[in-house]
């Protein structure tokens, strides 16, 4: 059985030969069109006039539309249809779509979609955050507020009290394949699409609704994605549903995909956060009571900013009991790009407010940050003979003592009853050397004036579920063919991260048969309908089960078949090493497949699943939004150069928690990727707007994405086995999104290196590029 | 890109008439040119390569003992060939871009172009080069004339330049991470009669020589005479991938790491 095995990526071959297909490989029916939209050049104001005469007359430029020329709903928006696809007489960001030139090439496109004369009235843009707190430019009425105890009154009677601000930019999602659409006109209207989306069912729901048709006039399928990152969650909309009413209103085949600079103005980005908070404390640094203010840009429309921002909030205690906690949180409306689903989902950032508090108290009292963190962790889950954690335990739990059980209460009144982080934490600092690796830093710091180094072990408790909870449902659909060939189907999309292997690792377990008669077809809304998002980490969690549902259902039917036919028991058959026994008779699982086929048995099965035992009010901010917890925690080691600022990552130990994995390879894969990502934006990845709302950081020579030579030198990963206490496919756990907070232990261990050159604590931003590591130098040392 | 004729001559001389016509321009690796003419930020009327020419190409030693790069010579070329005689030059060419840029980009090109971020005016200006055209020869004090802008004439192409060869030099280049351009570059070259340090990316006013640092090493070639030097914000590119304070400060510290690494 392949369950838990390192098995490498189904697609790896394809990959690394180059022979992977994504939609722009696609070969396209004769005459196939192509789109390119004609972009807002100012922030914000009306459009007086809109002459495309240059535009039409073009070279190769078959039809220009408008918003006037869509036939049905002119809109893009997951969320509150606020997102035109194309303006209508508004433009709210630089880059906004105003028009799509359909021409017989690309560069046709692209050429023509330049020779627009447009006119503005222009109106002041909002940019900033002071901007758009002044204007009461914000989504929601007003800020959302979360509230345990008395937060203020707590801080107050503490013995020691913090205060600080911190910035933290936004981030690129730069998938290595932009985002890309293909529309192919059908039989009566109908449509198919092929798509780069994390969430074909609902470019699905948006192409109908563009073209007037139910969603059983379209169909849209998608094989993999080179990259999605969050970024393909809302952003390919507009793209499938351009090519969608071009192609219906044409008759002909058209495809579209940005070009990288038109793909990073005019998408949404990871959204920026400026997090103000105030912890009052002891003498160990326990907490008393703690208060953030969060603030972020959400650009013009709402796109998934809510849930985003929700999420910041549902981690600002991170692996952090807060007996007394206040989140206040402003969805602040800018022009600029919609801000939308990155990794973490706004998880992260609300895990760098805490890990910045966390960080600071350690410097107010001269104490280990690491001693801080972990006096103020939740408790330890216990395991079944009464212990803590390690090894870990299957439910059932044991009874909870009323103290035990009021400490592992979250703000928003989740119990925290899987937290292993204590254990975990140990096992990391003992593995990496943590405590003889410091003193030897204070030493070598001591010595060397101009190089400093520092480190940092900072944790990861995150949620998985979607707050959303109707979303946390999957369907499978998988056929077993008279050869025994096994071919699945699920909503689940491919970006890279192994998903159709795991969920093939399952269906081979189940059929007892190897990898290679396991076949995972492209996603498709015509085989597996009303699916979510592959987001929120949920794809092999979901998924997973689905697929597991309808093969053990399959697995029954030929089973009760085999028994029947040798008048054996149907719980006696058993699947195992490519063969099927019934007593004692064996025979090959194609064996067996032809001969229920033969007994006409159904072979085909749907499955279905539900994440149980969740419920969500985000109102009033209460409830258990997340099934389980996953856990991680990174020690990474830095150098800065304080005379420019610059810095290396010399080291980064990893211990993480992927539950029973199903898969170590693709899941050390993910935490590599995860921590490289999340290391990236807080320190290289700068977006720079101007004055004018231009986004100025628009292609890789700007914008500095790490490389595989920007990975710590020394970068050691390892898994923290032990099973999901709660019944997740084959006890694993979700680790697409968790493994990026890693990436904050390096923003924490530059902090601690700039900690190195004098009294100040160094109040460091993010992205800590070397001219912010130096400034914070200089302010350390009291010569800023 | 907007049409335009080309043509391969293999001669100076037949380069320099078939840039006589109006709105002709020199083309050499095209590193830069090319893409300029695909934004259509350019429009001339005819291309004259200039890397069919071979006595623009190559490294040689004259008389005098200077270093003399054919115009046309690759930076990967002088990387290669100028290791032994002028190593500072050669790490200069080494590291400038990518293998690509570095097997199509000339020195002839970069110079003309005078990018306020390229590495070689640097060099060029603190080794006290001799930009030798097709007919004069330009001394580096007055050939760059500010961003972009030479003393080169309409049709005027650089065939070589001459490098007297300094007793110790060293290229400090702080890079901008996502390019790799220089967002400073300091050049430092140490000759008998004085010290020269030319300073690249950080000006508005493109590559110029720090003169108060050339006074103090020329007295003391140490780090240390470097001691309380400092060059003003005043008159620096300020951009998103730094400030005009962040580019000042850089060049006191990339001109001691310079001298150290030469000293
Ligand atoms: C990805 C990338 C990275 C780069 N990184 C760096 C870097 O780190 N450091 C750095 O210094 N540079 C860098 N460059 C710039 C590169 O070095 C220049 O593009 C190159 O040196 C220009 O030379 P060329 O031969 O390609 O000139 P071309 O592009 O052919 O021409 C440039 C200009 O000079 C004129 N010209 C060319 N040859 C002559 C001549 N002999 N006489 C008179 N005029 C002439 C042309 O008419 C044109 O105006 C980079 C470029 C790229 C694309």
């Amino acid at each position: 059985m392949s369950v838990h095995r390192p098995t490498p990526h189904d697609s790896a071959r394809l990959h690394v030969t180059g022979a992977a297909r994504y939609v722009d490989d696609i070969p396209t029916p004769a005459g196939c069109l192509h789109l390119a939209f004609g972009q807002s050049t100012i922030a914000h104001g009306t459009i007086t006039a809109m002459d495309l005469t240059a535009v039409r007359a073009s070279e190769g430029v078959i039809a220009v539309l408008t918003a006037n020329d869509l036939p049905h709903a002119n809109d893009v928006s997951p969320s509150i249809h606020d997102e035109p696809l194309l303006a209508t007489g508004t433009v709210h960001y630089v880059g906004q779509p105003l028009f799509a030139v359909v021409a017989t090439s690309h560069t046709a496109a692209r050429k023509a979609a330049r020779l627009a004369e447009v006119t503005y009235d222009t109106k002041p843009a909002i940019l900033t955050i002071e901007e758009a707190m002044a204007a009461n430019s914000r989504f929601e009425e007003g800020p959302r507020v979360y509230t345990r105890g008395d937060a203020s009154g707590a801080i107050d009677a503490s013995a020691h009290v913090i205060d600080g601000v911190i910035d933290m930019g936004g981030q690129e999602h730069f998938y290595l394949e932009g985002q890309a659409a293909l529309a192919l006109p059908q039989d009566d209207g109908d449509m198919v699409v092929h798509s780069s989306t994390q969430h074909p069912s609902e470019i699905q729901h948006k192409v109908a609704d563009a073209l007037g048709l139910p969603m059983h006039g379209v169909k849209v399928e998608v094989r993999r994605m080179g990259g999605g990152f969050g970024g393909k969650e809302s952003q390919g909309n507009a793209l499938a549903v351009a090519c969608a009413v071009a192609a219906s209103l044409t008759g002909k085949p058209c495809k579209m995909r940005y070009d990288r600079d038109d793909d990073m103005v005019i998408t949404g980005k990871r959204h920026d956060f400026r997090i103000s908070y105030r912890a009052g404390f002891d003498h160990a640094g326990r907490v008393q009571g703690i208060e953030f203010v969060h603030y972020t840009r959400c650009g013009w429309a709402q796109d998934l900013s809510l849930p985003v921002a929700d999420r910041a909030m549902l981690h600002a205690d991170n692996a952090y009991f807060f007996e007394n906690i206040r989140i206040e949180s402003h969805r602040l409306r800018t022009n600029t790009q919609s801000a939308t689903a990155f990794r973490g989902f706004g998880g992260p950032q609300g895990i760098v407010g805490v890990e910045r508090v966390m960080d600071q108290i350690a410097h107010h009292l001269g104490l280990d940050p690491l001693e801080v963190r972990k006096v103020n962790y939740y408790a330890e889950m216990e395991s079944a003979d009464g212990g803590l954690s390690a090894p870990r335990a299957a439910a059932p739990l044991p009874p909870e003592s009323i103290l035990t059980k009021k400490k592992q209460v979250t703000p928003y009144g989740q119990e925290v009853t899987d937290f292993v982080l204590h254990g975990l934490t140990a096992d990391l600092a003992a593995r990496c050397d943590y405590e003889a690796r410091r003193v030897a830093v204070a030493e070598w710091n001591a010595g060397s004036p101009v190089l400093k180094r520092g480190m940092a072990i900072t944790p990861v408790k995150f949620g998985i579920s979607f707050t959303l909870s109707h979303l946390n449902q999957a369907g499978a659909l998988v056929h077993v063919y008279q050869d025994g060939s096994v071919a699945l189907n699920h909503g689940g999309t491919e970006m890279g991260q192994g998903l159709y292997q795991k969920v093939a690792q399952v269906a081979s377990g189940v059929f007892g048969i190897g990898l290679e008669q396991v076949r995972l077809t492209a996603t498709d809304t015509s085989k597996v309908p009303n699916t979510s998002a592959t987001a929120a980490s949920s794809g092999s969690d979901l998924n997973g089960m689905a697929v597991l549902a309808a093969c053990e259902a399959l697995r029954a039917r030929m089973a009760d078949h085999l028994a029947a036919v040798r008048q054996g028991e149907p719980a006696d058959v058993v699947f195992e090493g490519g063969l099927v026994r019934v007593g004692a008779d064996e025979m090959t699982f194609c064996a067996a497949a032809k001969e229920c086929y033969e007994g006409r048995v159904s072979l085909s099965a749907t499955g279905f699943y539900k994440t149980p035992d969740i419920s969500w009010d985000r109102i009033k901010g209460n409830g258990r939004p997340f099934y389980y917890f996953a856990y991680g925690a990174a020690c990474s080691e830095v150098v800065i150069d304080t005379l420019t600022g610059e810095y290396k990552v010399l080291r980064t130990d990893i211990l993480h928690d992927a539950g029973r994995s199903l898969n170590p390879a693709l899941d050390i894969g993910q935490i590599e990727g995860g921590f490289v990502q999340g290391a990236g934006w807080l320190t290289t990845e700068e977006l720079v707007w101007d004055d004018k709302g231009r986004l100025r950081t628009h292609a890789p020579s700007t914008y500095k994405i790490p490389a595989a030579s920007d990975r710590p030198k020394v970068f050691n990963v390892a898994l923290f086995e032990g099973d999901n206490p709660e019944a997740t496919i084959h006890r694993s756990k979700a680790v697409g999104e968790p493994p990026f907070c890693l990436g904050i232990s390096v923003l924490m261990a530059l902090s601690d290196a700039v900690a190195a050159c004098g009294a100040a604590y160094p109040a460091l931003d993010a992205p800590a590029t070397p001219e912010r590591v130096l400034k914070a130098v200089m302010r350390v040392r009291g010569d800023a | 890109m907007y049409a335009f004729d080309f043509e391969k001559p293999t001669t100076v001389a037949e380069a320099v008439a078939a840039l006589a016509d109006d709105e002709a321009q020199p083309l050499s690796g095209g590193q830069t040119l090319i893409p300029t003419l695909k934004q259509r930020l350019a429009m001339p009327s005819k291309l004259v390569s200039l890397t069919g020419i071979a006595e623009m190409q190559g490294v040689c030693t004259n008389d005098a003992g200077q270093l003399c790069i054919g115009g046309a010579t690759p930076h990967a070329v002088v990387a290669a060939e100028a290791a032994s005689k002028y190593p500072a030059l050669s790490a200069l060419a080494s590291n400038i871009g990518d293998p690509a840029v570095r097997n199509r980009g000339t020195i002839g090109g970069s110079v003309a172009n005078n990018d306020p971020a390229a590495c070689y005016p640097s060099a060029v200006l603190a080794s006290g080069a001799t930009v030798v055209t097709n007919n004069r020869e330009i001394a580096a004090d007055d050939y760059f004339q500010g961003l972009f802008s030479t003393a080169l004439e309409e049709g005027e192409i650089i065939t070589e330049v001459r490098f007297p060869v300094p007793q110790a030099a060293n290229y400090q280049k702080f890079v901008q991470p996502a390019s790799r351009f220089a967002l400073v570059g300091v050049f430092v070259a140490k000759f008998a009669d004085g010290v020269r340090v030319a300073v690249t990316g950080a000006s508005n006013d493109g590559v110029f020589r720090w003169t108060e640092a050339e006074k103090a090493l020329s007295a003391n070639f140490s780090p240390d005479a470097l001691n309380g030097l400092s060059v003003s914000a005043d008159g620096m590119i300020g951009d998103l991938h730094g400030t005009p304070e962040y580019r000042a400060h850089l060049i006191a510290v990339m001109t001691k790491r310079a001298v150290a690494a030469a000293s």
